[in-house]
């Protein structure tokens, strides 16, 4: 159960951090291998148009900016937590902090299947509840590692949904300005 | 001062009251709207209920009923009390009151009868755009009077937002409508072509810039330390982030003609502000979470505070939305998809109307003098409220990237792959998760308005005085904090009462 999980990292459990840590490689490396399998055998698509398909260097390197993505999502989130806990009088060691995020991103990484049939609509769907749970996870889990009182842990988890918002959008962002300068779908810039 | 002289606070609940009455309107009307991109009959053949005429009345109604019964609200309440005087002509300001809300009724009834000038956020026609400016005068008056029979040296950093408010978009309105009429419901704008596109959106964005922004930032810098019960977190930053934003948000206005037949330095003009001014709106976030973050034991009692927090992560998700997608690479995807319908609801829904939700539930209930009738239903608000934002943005962002690569598809004769209707078509999953999130939003503004209208219902505003200042408040320019009324803290700002 979610609770314990966070109570045991909280107690610094070493054994479960360590369990959990080991996670953390295969739930980032997840959604790039989906996204990969998805669009090799189905191709993107986009509504009810004919399916995208990407040569191989293509699909490589897409997945491979994603799974980078996902990483330096993983690890800037960290290290924000890790810089905000000064702020809101919070106590937790950067592994403590790390195996909290992946308990957190578990839901969304797992949802990441829906990638097998990049469907865009589907993909929405699926992640939708994910990411509710993900969040769940996130105000429920972080007064607990973080050993503050919930309703700070209520202030620094939105600062952290804020800036996840603000990566997500940043990646949206960069795949626009990528597809522009040629790199994913051809795109008539 | 007298005892017997008391602020003027039956005029603030009134528009709180109209306020409201066009939030719970705008948003069925847009609800509507949402409705009919997906099943179009709900027009039922009418005329004036088709979506080019719905369309301004939702924007229009949000914008001027919602958002201005609001804005003049909170800026009627805050200046009174910043500047430790009633308000100055409170007759006028009845005037401006009730005048504002015959423009807004009358000017909507106009927009569904078919007469617009075609200007977006401009659409009403020249007699409304007279009665707008001699009203807005009026609240010019009545705030910039108030705050030059102040009681205190100070003038409070809310107070500029407002003041900045009143003066821009006055400049904006009149420059923007200068038009030709020919008969009582048309004229002509007297700019043509790429210059009148130039001044439209120098009017467009900076009704975003001035009013969406700097208006509700007026209300933030009063009502977050007051709810808060802390001092600014950096008065020095907000000051610094005011003239900031003002210098910079002023030359945004060509990033919403990215490829137009405007010049291409303009464009790149309008592209680099928009990226700068990144640096003021976040100073403003960073200075409203840190001075939310010391009242966290408020939270549990206190729902006005949550929206509060979620209006400020928000407003920092759409002022980093907003200056990424005025990059040219990214905003010709972008650009005509509903990606920008989802960024405007990010502010609108997340910021504003969760800003001013969590002002109302604060004042309310202390003007009134009573507790707020429900804090249950406030909860469930707040949740309906987080649902409805998060589904709407979410649901345009998918709809939004997947027309951006759909309309920039060709073949390999370099024809557009995709038809306008193939497009619009496959939109219908995505305008369902939109309506779903537009409902789930509704509710709980109508749940917002049960809740505060029982909790007015019946009652009379408190009768409140000026309270006795300290002379070294009085005549000081070294606390501006303390103009909230109370002592000042070591070091920054004070606390308020």
């Amino acid at each position: 159960m979610p609770g314990t999980v966070f109570q045991e990292i909280a107690e610094g459990d070493e054994l479960a951090i360590h369990a959990i840590h080991r996670l953390t490689f295969l739930l980032i490396i997840l959604p790039p291998v989906f996204a990969w399998v998805g669009s090799t055998v189905f191709g993107w698509r986009l509504g009810s148009a004919d399916p995208m398909y990407f040569d191989t260097t293509g699909r490589i390197i897409i997945s491979f900016f994603y799974a980078i993505a996902l990483a330096f999502g993983y690890i800037s989130t960290v290290l924000l937590a890790s810089w905000m806990a000064l702020t809101y009088g919070a106590k937790a060691d950067l592994e403590a902090i790390g195996a909290m995020i992946t308990v957190v991103v578990a839901p969304l990484s797992i949802a990441s299947i829906a990638h097998l049939y990049p469907q865009v609509f589907i993909n929405v769907l699926v992640m939708i509840p994910a990411v509710i749970w993900s969040m769940n996870l996130l105000y429920r889990g972080l007064p607990v590692v973080m050993h503050i009182p919930p309703e700070r842990g209520m202030l620094m988890s939105s600062s952290i949904v804020a800036w996840l918002l603000v990566a997500f959008v940043s990646l949206l962002g960069i795949s626009a300005g990528l597809w522009t300068y040629g790199i994913g779908p051809s795109v008539g810039v | 001062m007298t005892n017997r002289e008391v602020y003027h606070d039956g005029v603030v609940k009134r528009l709180v009251q109209f306020s409201i009455i066009w939030a719970v309107l705008g948003m069925l009307v847009g609800v509507w709207l949402a409705a009919e991109l997906i099943w179009p009959g709900l027009d039922f053949g009418q005329f004036w209920l088709s979506f080019g005429r719905l369309r301004p009345l939702h924007t229009n109604g949000i914008i001027f009923g919602f958002g201005v019964s609001a804005l003049m609200a909170t800026a009627f309440y805050s200046v009174q009390r910043t500047s430790n005087v009633p308000l100055y002509m409170p007759r006028l300001a009845w005037i401006v009151c009730y005048g504002w809300q015959v423009v807004v009724l009358t000017g909507g009834l106009s927009l569904l009868a078919g007469w617009t000038s075609s200007k977006e956020y401009a659409e009403l026609e020249w007699p409304f755009d007279i009665a707008i400016t001699i009203i807005w005068v009026c609240f010019a008056v009545v705030f910039f009077g108030t705050i030059a029979t102040r009681r205190i040296q100070n003038i409070y950093v809310s107070n500029w937002f407002y003041g900045g408010l009143i003066i821009v978009i006055a400049m904006l309105h009149i420059v923007n409508n200068l038009a030709i009429p020919v008969s009582i419901n048309k004229s002509y704008s007297i700019y043509a072509g790429a210059q009148d596109a130039i001044v439209q959106w120098w009017y467009g964005h900076n009704a975003v810039g001035f009013l969406l922004t700097g208006g509700f930032l007026g209300m933030l810098y009063y009502f977050l330390p007051k709810q808060a019960n802390q001092p600014i977190w950096s008065y020095r930053l907000s000051v610094v982030s005011f003239w900031a934003f003002t210098y910079t948000y002023i030359w945004a206005g060509p990033h919403h003609l990215h490829y137009n037949s405007i010049p291409e330095w303009v464009q790149s003009l309008g592209m680099v502000m928009s990226l700068i001014l990144l640096a003021p709106s976040w100073a403003t976030m960073i200075n409203g979470i840190m001075t939310v973050s010391k009242a966290w034991r408020k939270l549990t009692v206190d729902p006005a505070l949550k929206f509060i927090v979620l209006a400020l992560a928000f407003y920092g998700l759409a002022t980093f939305e907003g200056p990424m997608m005025a990059i040219r690479s990214v905003n010709v995807v972008s650009h005509f998809t509903d990606w920008t319908i989802g960024h405007v609801h990010s502010g609108a829904l997340g910021w504003n109307a969760m800003i001013t939700y969590g002002t109302f539930y604060f004042m309310v209930p202390r003007m009134m003098g009573t507790e707020l009738y429900s804090i249950r239903l406030a909860n469930i608000h707040f949740w309906l409220a987080l649902a409805g934002t998060m589904l709407y943005i979410i649901s345009m962002w998918g709809a939004g990237v997947s027309q951006g690569l759909f309309w920039l598809s060709i073949d390999e004769i370099g024809e557009l792959s995709y038809s306008f209707t193939d497009v619009m078509a496959s939109m219908v999953p995505y305008y369902g998760l939109r309506l779903l999130g537009g409902l789930v939003f509704l509710t709980g503004t109508i749940l917002m308005a049960y809740n505060l209208l029982r909790t007015m219902y019946g009652r009379n505003t408190v009768q409140v005085s000026p309270p006795e200042v300290l002379d070294e408040i009085r005549g000081t320019a070294h606390n501006p904090n303390a103009v909230m009324g109370v002592e000042p803290a070591a070091g920054k700002g004070g606390v308020p009462a």
